[in-house]
């Protein structure tokens, strides 16, 4: 039984992690990239949201004119949607479900994972080939302990392997730029080496402000401020310099 | 070691997780209120959507960022939600000077995502199409209403007090922290 349990808590982890980014899967043809805790995720020709309780998917082969095509009860206090290769990972407050897109219209719910009081609403990951990061943040009212930044060996999906973890403040979104990570946190913005994918290298911290959403995009990392957004040249991956303050 | 007791220990990990659980949400959760408010009180207030004048979608110069929301880049623009507001445009065609060049008045909008110079947007509970091919001349293409009924009908999303909702004065698409006269609900 503890064997499942970790089994079950870790699935969340990973689940969580990764359905709450999506900046690394810009789709297809001419959409945008998102932050970590989107409600709205464009995935080929279709519009995907979460409101409370329902995935809602639109046909928006013609742009202009989206057609809804499905509507398909979830669960309850849905919060987020990530798109990650054909699947959706949807989270809720307490439970990840992750449907199938093969047919864009017709999701096939392939799992649910229960995740533990401890792991708190919507903990942003990333997905990179076979690793996935994942911030998990602690909060001093509802239990837990450290907060950390940890790294997870997905393979297989459905049997995610926590290699490592990282002690952090404070963290919120997160995204990557080929060997660099960008973790999000209430009082400065970390950045990693993860050239060896399960011993990310803490290589930078920028402090004294709080980060909540990033999407490193071409050269520009875009910085989703509690105030507004920073925008940071990302030319040098591991070396972020400030280009300016938007407020 | 006898079977029932085997069975106790084997469940021990479940009842643990179980008791932590229900503990926490005792005590952090779901704050419990000693006494009603006597006089004023901070509570939430429903906002209905006869209250507002929805279509009222338009462009205005750049401003301010009040209440900073979420983030979307696409092609030589990047996107901010001012939370209720609307959208910030910001020019990222000079990538080292982008500008702000104008705001997206969306009433009650939150959620965003942009594909091939158009955004889906929600409009409270609506969902939008804005044609932004010219940034400064946006034109709403569609509207689906109700399509993102995102706003809890019956409660506000924290707990604590607020205004009862009324059901004959239509959908709830927004909560809003006044200071409220005894105000007759609690959650």
């Amino acid at each position: 039984m503890k064997k499942s349990l970790l089994y079950i808590l870790l699935l969340a982890v990973i689940i969580g992690a990764i359905q709450c980014q999506k900046s690394s899967t810009s789709s297809t043809t001419n959409a945008g990239s998102g932050g970590s805790t989107a409600r709205f995720a464009i995935l080929g020709n279709y519009l995907y949201t979460v409101d409370r309780e329902n995935l809602k998917m639109f046909n928006i082969s013609n742009v202009a004119d989206p057609v809804l095509k499905n509507t398909v009860h979830v669960g309850f206090e849905i919060e987020t949607i990530y798109p990650f290769k054909d699947k959706l990972f949807i989270g809720s407050t307490s439970v990840v479900h992750i449907f199938s897109v093969d047919n864009p219209e017709e999701p096939r719910k392939l799992s649910t994972a229960i995740s533990p009081e401890v792991i708190r609403r919507c903990d942003p990951v990333v997905a990179k080939d076979t690793v996935a990061y994942a911030t998990l943040r602690t909060n001093s009212m509802c239990g837990g302990t450290q907060s950390v930044l940890a790294a997870y060996d997905i393979k297989d999906v459905t049997n995610p392997i926590q290699q490592a973890t990282f002690p952090v403040s404070e963290p919120y979104g997160l995204g990557y730029a080929d060997t660099a990570l960008y973790v999000c946190d209430r009082y400065g913005l970390y950045v990693f080496n993860i050239q060896k994918a399960f011993a990310p290298q803490l290589v930078k911290q920028i402090p004294n402000e709080w980060y909540m959403d990033v999407i490193p995009f071409n050269n520009t990392l875009i910085c989703q401020m509690q105030d507004g957004m920073n925008l940071f040249d990302i030319t040098k991956r591991l070396e972020p310099t400030l280009i300016t303050k938007i407020k | 070691m006898s079977t029932p007791l085997k069975i106790k220990l084997m469940k021990l990990p479940l009842l643990t997780a179980a008791g932590i659980g229900l503990f926490v949400c005792l005590n952090s959760c779901n704050p419990q209120y000693e006494s009603p408010p006597s006089g004023e009180t901070q509570a939430y207030v429903p906002v209905y959507k006869s209250d507002v004048e929805k279509s009222e979608i338009t462009v205005s110069d750049a401003r301010s960022t009040t209440n900073a929301g979420k983030i979307y880049a696409w092609g030589n623009y990047i996107f901010q939600n001012d939370q209720n507001k609307g959208i910030h445009v910001i020019d990222n065609s000079d990538r080292l000077h982008p500008q702000k060049i104008a705001f997206l008045n969306i009433p009650f909008n939150t959620e965003f995502a942009v594909k091939g110079s158009f955004i889906y947007a929600n409009n409270g509970n609506d969902l939008v199409v804005v044609d932004i091919h010219d940034v400064k001349h946006p034109v709403v293409v569609k509207r689906m209403e109700d399509a993102f009924p995102y706003v809890e009908q019956k409660y506000p999303p924290q707990p604590g007090y607020f205004v009862c909702p009324d059901p004959e004065k239509g959908m709830v698409i927004d909560w809003e922290l006044q200071m409220v006269k005894s105000p007759n609900c609690k959650r």
